[in-house]
């Protein structure tokens, strides 16, 4: 049976069992649910701050500054290898991924706002665009979560010159409502396309570039972008926008499929519940199922269950905060008055969103004295302390980093 | 707070993120059903008990918990979609098909057996499915089981234990047949007989009803919950001593273990012991595993087939036990799907305006076993195995078959 | 940039006395201007639990209001009945609660001629199954639910039919006086800084808890009380009726089911100034605290959002503490009062009685100016307004009722609280909005679980459509209301957040912060009516700052 055990099918997790998966553990994955790679963009965001010699540079800066990072439990070499594998198992999959570690990629949200990447989909890759591009953005009115107007005029208002329209949405056997995945699952449709692409040659006028909400497709969204992209003659590029991601769950099921593949299971619907140790070696894990607790036994685990949006730490109206898996001792503020900042949009976050599990330079869980908790059990993705990757947008970087470092160190523990 | 919160506060997890919408597959094939957030902790906001039920849509909800399974934060959102049909059903009554999808098994009663060839003819006539239609709202072309020409328990009472003679003191288990097993597919009970007899243990097959979930599936809650309590009143005294309750209908097990007792918020002591005592056959042999005490002498089998977990055993939160078991097996690749549903979802494709809805859910599944190029399909729910074979036009057997299968224990055995 | 208008009276707060008031003089005849200086509801209206009272929290200390609650209960369910939910009401005795009160308690009800039913707990559990199970007694009374946006929008809207002008965001700068009277009101016009002069023949200061701080302007001194009341939405409907601790009024003793969500409430704590107070822990911990003694566990259910509203007590007794001061209203006629001719305050008083205070303003105004047309208020039924039901009693389930057989489902915008496509263009393009908080009040936009994670970016987007053309640079106008509107509803989080309601803020940055990246467009702030001229989202005078903790 199994004895390898990741906690949480996010990013880190999916990179972590990957990891353990090709080193020969069959891992098996338990999980909620989905994890938090369906809200996500579905690029790789290393790190939110210009900086000289772009995302590697600014990581190793980082790591210099602040040694409880996350980055620095991995180094940049962890990171470069990180990437490197998610982007042959992406491109592996006819989802390649464009971009590398020296420079950012600025791409649009959906808002306009130009944000930066390490690492695109080769679907948004085109929304790299440059002073003086001529751009349409094109959406449909049926899909309440995307407005091309809105966003082609911030656009304009940072020297991009950007057209928004709405298209007429192609006869299709819905009519109710419209969803990411909905549009998405209708881009699978040969005629849809056509009568899309159909309409963006229409309307292209002279730019050169045509953005469109990441619905291109669910399996195949290369060809969709290259069919629209004959049919209109202007190169065609995706913007994330509200979850359900279309990007990120594409993300997640090659992942899934590649860890699958290489013996992986991937068991989600099952919340952990704790862990059982002997001593500073944990030896079960324990899920929720119907009727009755599933035990597991775990020679190895790995810890990916998020920080608090992932659900891996939770907190209560007492001031009360836990990591809700294993119950790991956690950094956290002192007491509630502590836990915010008084702007929603404060610069420096919330200090509550920093919580997270102490790590020793091999990713294993520390206590407040910095005694290593279990030998046999590492951290990955939000469940770290030291940083709020939601402000620095590095939260996909530091997923991919430490899952697939944790994952790796982790393998390479014998029973 | 009174125990039947559990379900309803758990929309309180909801944070609106649309996870269970987007993994939703009736949702994805029409717009009929507004999807599993829209319906589920995002509708119960608005209901009220007392005032007449506001929504219909949540009817479209073939309860086949892909939801609950991917939904990252807990919403019970197919127990909340199954309360809320019920509730329309207590306010506007019940319809005439969902009482013969009901109790469907008093039918497989009155035709297993003799009759069954008959009762067969009869059932697959065009003009008796059209006008069936007609009258109650069953899809015509909806996949009705062939009724057996003898049921699982006369089988049973018939069946010699060949490991019985000269055994003393062998471990006890009860044996959970289910309807579909005793009316139409009693060659699966069989199967779980020898294998578990195979494996040393005396197998009792105690009085059993109907588990009640097209019931409760169907809304009557009310019946529902007297199959539930009788069978926990056949099956308690078992549980008490410690012995295992053992099925080969994912459906019906997952009902004893916590369908019925949490829509019914049954929670008192008896139903609370035998629902821990309920087991997936596989769980069982693979809990068996564990401890060293399965027999693991499978001949070899050289095939490749395709797999698929139903939503009802995914929804034990157990993972995969058959292929935890059938990995062991030495020649043998098991391939899963990755469909979420094979659309059916207990009764749902069996209704006239939802029989096209239960067949577009199934075409990702129909696709991956036609794919497959095998002659054979695995699957645990009898239900799924039912519409594979409508679908994919394969022939499709529960695990435990194959089990015996891999043990050479011949049929009829 | 002025601009004058004239009116026989000009009415100053846009709250439900402000807009009853208003509705009162148009159907008189009489030609009213209301200034408002943030929008409708945007005061103590907007900031209320929504009870209906039956009159039964104040029976014993309070019969005069009491009595006023009761008749006023009944002409609301009258001519509003699509703004309020008959949801019942009870009064039950907990365990912590002193078993003996419930004689006095009747006993005063009918002295004041409240009605009340003495219920059977077992009746009770049946119909409340999560309150507290070791309930003592139980009695029913008429408590509903009011929704307060609903109906000053309907009272609003029926006062401009019949020839009303009601400008949002004016906020009075100073009273005009001529002598010894009070001859109308400076005020800017916060959405463009335009200086608007109004004369009118009579002033009434309907300001509620700024009614001390306009009476000011005339150099008159009323002492109202800004009595600051705290309350905790719950996610959801916990409780199907009001439910009030039968004891004397104090904090933390009433839930009140309104739409989607039940209300704790409240706390009463005196504070300086309408416009600063915060939320403190303290007052959160107790309303729960206190509620877990009618509802077992609520403190560990999904608190929604806090807020706080100040009630306008006006003291003209000398009371101990602020629960003392009467909750009855109280009519200031400047004239005989001050010497100050034109001007009247009408201070004090609860929601319930809006109509009732507004009858009284009036009826004092009109024989002043000599208009002999008697109150129809009392009989007159209000139209509905978009988001109320055409007929009938407002309910919880008609919003989803209304989107299932008419709506389709990718038009709603607001999923969590069911606000559509349909209702937000309607608000966005013929309502004064100035803000997506201006929204919330029309529509219920952001005011479910998720807080405005999802619909902030799809209000914004429609509003950049609707009136993009209007506001000249409507694209970081855009950005600027939803920068504004994540605030806005920030300020009622962070008090509670914790548990699931937590974990939804974080994924609500996720989706502001790295989806949509709401911090990384080049314009931050909207320069007050610089280049927007119906947009306001920064102005000192309306930021009711909560402070974070």
């Amino acid at each position: 049976m199994r004895d390898t055990i990741v906690i949480g099918a996010g990013l880190a997790g999916l990179m972590g069992a990957l990891a353990l998966a090709e080193a020969g553990r069959r891992p098996l994955v338990l999980a909620t649910g989905h994890g938090a790679t369906h809200w996500s963009s579905g690029t790789i965001d290393v790190w939110g701050q210009a900086a000289s010699g772009g995302p590697r540079a600014a990581v190793a800066a980082v790591i210099a500054g602040d040694p409880d990072h996350p980055y620095a439990r991995t180094g940049v070499a962890g990171l470069e290898a990180a990437c490197a594998r998610f982007r042959q198992v992406m491109q592996a999959a006819a989802y390649p991924f464009v971009g590398d570690l020296h420079s950012d990629l600025m791409i649009p949200t959906a808002l306009g706002a130009f944000r930066r990447a390490a690492l695109v989909p080769r679907t948004m890759s085109a929304g790299a665009l440059q002073a003086g591009d001529r751009v349409l953005i094109a959406g449909f009115r049926q899909l309440r979560d995307f407005y091309p107007p809105l966003m082609a005029q911030n656009l304009r208002s940072q020297g991009i010159a950007a057209h928004g329209v709405y298209l007429e949405l192609p006869p299709v056997n819905r009519n109710l409502d419209f969803t990411t995945r909905s549009l998405a699952q209708c881009f699978d449709d040969g005629a849809f396309r056509a009568h899309v692409g159909a309409q963006l040659a229409r309307l292209r006028g002279d730019a050169s570039h045509i953005g469109l909400p990441a619905v291109l497709g669910m399996r195949h969204p290369l060809d969709v972008i290259a069919e629209l992209e004959r049919h209109s003659g202007g190169q065609v590029f995706e913007i994330a926008t509200l979850p359900p991601s279309v990007p990120g769950m594409r993300i997640a099921s090659i992942l899934e499929r590649a860890i699958v593949a290489a013996g992986g299971r991937i068991q989600i619907g099952s919340a952990v519940l704790r862990g059982v140790a002997d001593g500073d070696r944990l030896t079960t894990v324990i899920s929720e199922a119907a009727a009755r607790e599933q035990q597991h036994r775990a020679v190895r685990c790995l810890l990916a269950s998020g920080g608090i949006a992932g659900g891996g730490v939770r907190t209560d109206q007492t001031g009360a905060v836990w990591e809700t898996a294993l119950g790991l001792p956690l950094a956290a503020p002192a007491s509630r008055r502590a836990w915010f900042a008084s702007r929603s949009l404060d610069p420096r976050g919330h200090a509550i969103f920093r919580t997270g599990v102490l790590s020793d330079d091999r990713l294993r869980p520390l206590d407040q004295r910095g005694v290593v908790v279990y030998r046999n059990v590492t951290i990955a993705g939000g469940a770290l302390a030291g940083a709020d990757t939601i402000r620095e947008r590095s939260r996909s970087g530091v997923a991919l980093a430490t899952g697939w470092a944790a994952g790796s160190r982790l393998a390479a523990i014998e029973a | 707070m009174p125990a039947t919160d559990f379900i309803e506060l758990s929309l309180d997890h909801c944070i609106k993120c649309t996870i269970c919408t987007a993994a939703c597959p009736v949702s994805a094939v029409t717009d009929l059903f507004p999807g599993p957030k829209y319906v589920g902790p995002q509708a119960q906001r608005f209901r009220r008990d007392g005032e007449a039920p506001p929504d219909d849509t949540v009817d479209y909800c073939s309860g086949c918990r892909v939801c609950n399974e991917v939904c990252p934060t807990g919403v019970k959102i197919m127990e909340i979609n199954t309360r809320a049909k019920a509730r329309i059903v207590e306010s506007r009554g019940v319809p005439l098909r969902s009482w013969l999808l009901g109790y469907q098994y008093l039918i497989g009663r009155l035709a297993c057996g003799p009759l069954a060839g008959v009762a067969n003819l009869f059932a697959n006539l065009r003009w008796v499915r059209v006008l069936a239609e007609h009258l109650t709202g069953i899809a015509r072309e909806a996949p009705l089981p062939s009724f057996s020409g003898y049921s699982f328990r006369s089988w049973a009472r018939r069946h010699r234990d060949p490991h019985a003679a000269g055994a003393t003191g062998r471990p006890k288990v009860v044996y959970f047949h289910g309807c579909a097993t005793n009316y139409y597919e009693p060659r699966v009970g069989e199967a779980a007989v020898a294998v578990l007899e195979h494996n040393g243990f005396e197998v009792i097959i105690p009085e059993q009803g109907c588990c009640g979930l097209p019931l409760l599936s169907n809304g009557i809650f009310s019946h529902g919950r007297h199959h539930h309590q009788y069978n926990v009143a056949q099956l308690y005294s078992y549980a008490a001593q410690g012995i295992p309750i053992v099925g080969t209908s994912t459906s019906c097990t997952l009902t004893l273990k916590e369908e019925a007792p949490e829509l019914l918020a049954m929670h008192d002591e008896q139903t609370r012991v035998v629902a821990e005592h309920t087991y997936d056959i596989f769980e069982f042999l693979r809990l068996l595993h564990e401890r060293g005490r399965l027999n693991t002498r499978f001949r070899r089998i050289k095939r490749r087939l395709p797999y698929h977990a139903p939503c009802q055993q995914r929804a034990h939160r157990i993972g995969r036990p058959a292929l935890d078991i059938l990995e062991l097996v030495p020649g043998l690749t098991m391939v899963e799907s990755e469909a979420a549903c094979c659309g059916l979802a207990g009764s749902y494709g069996y209704k006239v305006e939802k029989y096209r809805i239960a067949m577009d859910v199934g075409a990702e599944l129909f696709d991956f076993i036609r794919a497959s190029g095998s002659d054979l399909a695995v699957c645990d729910s009898e239900i799924c195995r039912w519409q594979i074979d409508h679908g994919s036009e394969v022939y499709s057997v529960h695990p435990i078959e194959l089990l015996r299968e891999a043990y050479g224990l011949a049929p009829g055995a | 940039m002025s601009r004058s208008l004239t009116a026989d009276v000009l009415v100053i707060g846009g709250g439900a006395t402000g807009v009853g008031v208003v509705r009162d003089l148009a159907l008189r005849g009489i030609r009213a201007i209301l200034v408002e200086k943030g929008d409708l509801t945007h005061g103590t209206t907007g900031r209320y639990h929504g009870l209906l009272h039956s009159g039964g929290r104040y029976v014993v200390k309070d019969p005069q209001s009491a009595q006023e609650c009761a008749a006023e209960n009944e002409i609301l369910r009258r001519i509003m009945p699509h703004c309020i939910e008959d949801t019942g009401g009870l009064f039950v005795i907990t365990p912590a609660d002193d078993e003996r009160y419930a004689e006095t308690f009747v006993a005063a009800c009918r002295a004041c001629g409240v009605w009340v039913d003495d219920v059977p707990l077992a009746e009770v559990m049946r119909h409340e199954p999560r309150l507290n199970r070791k309930l003592r007694r139980a009695f029913a009374v008429r408590d509903a639910a009011a929704d307060a946006f609903l109906a000053t929008e309907a009272n609003a809207a029926d006062a401009r039919a019949r020839g009303a002008t009601l400008l949002t965001y004016h906020h009075v700068t100073d009273l005009e006086l001529e002598g010894d009277r009070v001859t109308g009101a400076r005020c800017e016009d916060l959405r463009n800084g335009e200086a608007v002069t109004i004369h009118a023949a009579y002033t009434i200061n309907a300001a509620g808890a700024w009614a001390g701080k306009i009476a000011g302007l005339a150099g008159l001194d009323i002492a109202v009380v800004p009595g600051k009341g705290t309350m905790v939405a719950m996610n959801h409907r916990i409780v199907n009726s009001v439910v009030n601790r039968c004891k004397p009024p104090a904090d933390g003793d009433i839930i009140v089911p309104i739409q989607t969500v039940a209300v704790l409430g409240t706390t009463d704590i005196a504070v300086p100034d309408p416009d600063v107070f915060g939320i403190e822990p303290d007052e959160i911990a107790l309303i729960l605290a206190e509620g877990e003694h009618l509802v077992p566990g609520v403190s560990r259910m999904r608190a929604l959002r806090a807020w706080a509203g100040v009630r306008p007590l006006y003291r003209d007794v000398a009371a101990v503490d602020d629960r003392d001061i009467p909750r009855t209203y109280k009519l200031l006629n400047h004239r005989t009062r001050d010497g100050v001719a034109g001007f009247v305050s009408i201070v004090g008083g609860k929601w319930t009685t809006y109509r009732l205070m507004a009858q009284e303003a009036v009826d004092l105004v009109a024989a002043d100016l000599g208009i002999a047309i008697p109150c129809r208020t009392a009989v007159e039924p209000l139209p509905p307004v978009h988001g109320a039901p055409k007929s009938g009693h407002l309910t919880l389930g008609g919003r989803l009722r209304h989107v299932e057989s008419e709506e389709l489902y990718g038009d709603v915008i607001c999923e969590c609280e069911l606000v559509t496509r349909r209702q937000l263009v309607d608000a966005i393009t013929t309502g004064g909005a100035a803000n997506l908080d201006d929204l919330r009040r029309d529509t219920r936009l952001g005011m479910g679980p998720c807080q405005g994670g999802f619909c902030t970016y799809r209000a914004a987007g429609l509003w950049h459509e609707l009136r993009g053309a209007d506001d000249a640079g409507g694209a970081d106008a855009a950005a600027a209301l939803t920068r504004h509107f994540i605030q806005e509803r920030w300020k009622g989080l962070a008090a509670i957040a914790w548990g699931d309601q937590l974990r939804q803020q974080r994924l609500d940055e996720l989706i502001a912060l790295e989806v949509l990246g709401v911090d990384l467009l080049p314009a931050a702030v909207i320069a007050d009516g610089a280049r927007h001229p119906t947009v306001v989202t920064e102005h000192a005078a309306i930021a009711t700052e909560y402070h974070a903790e």
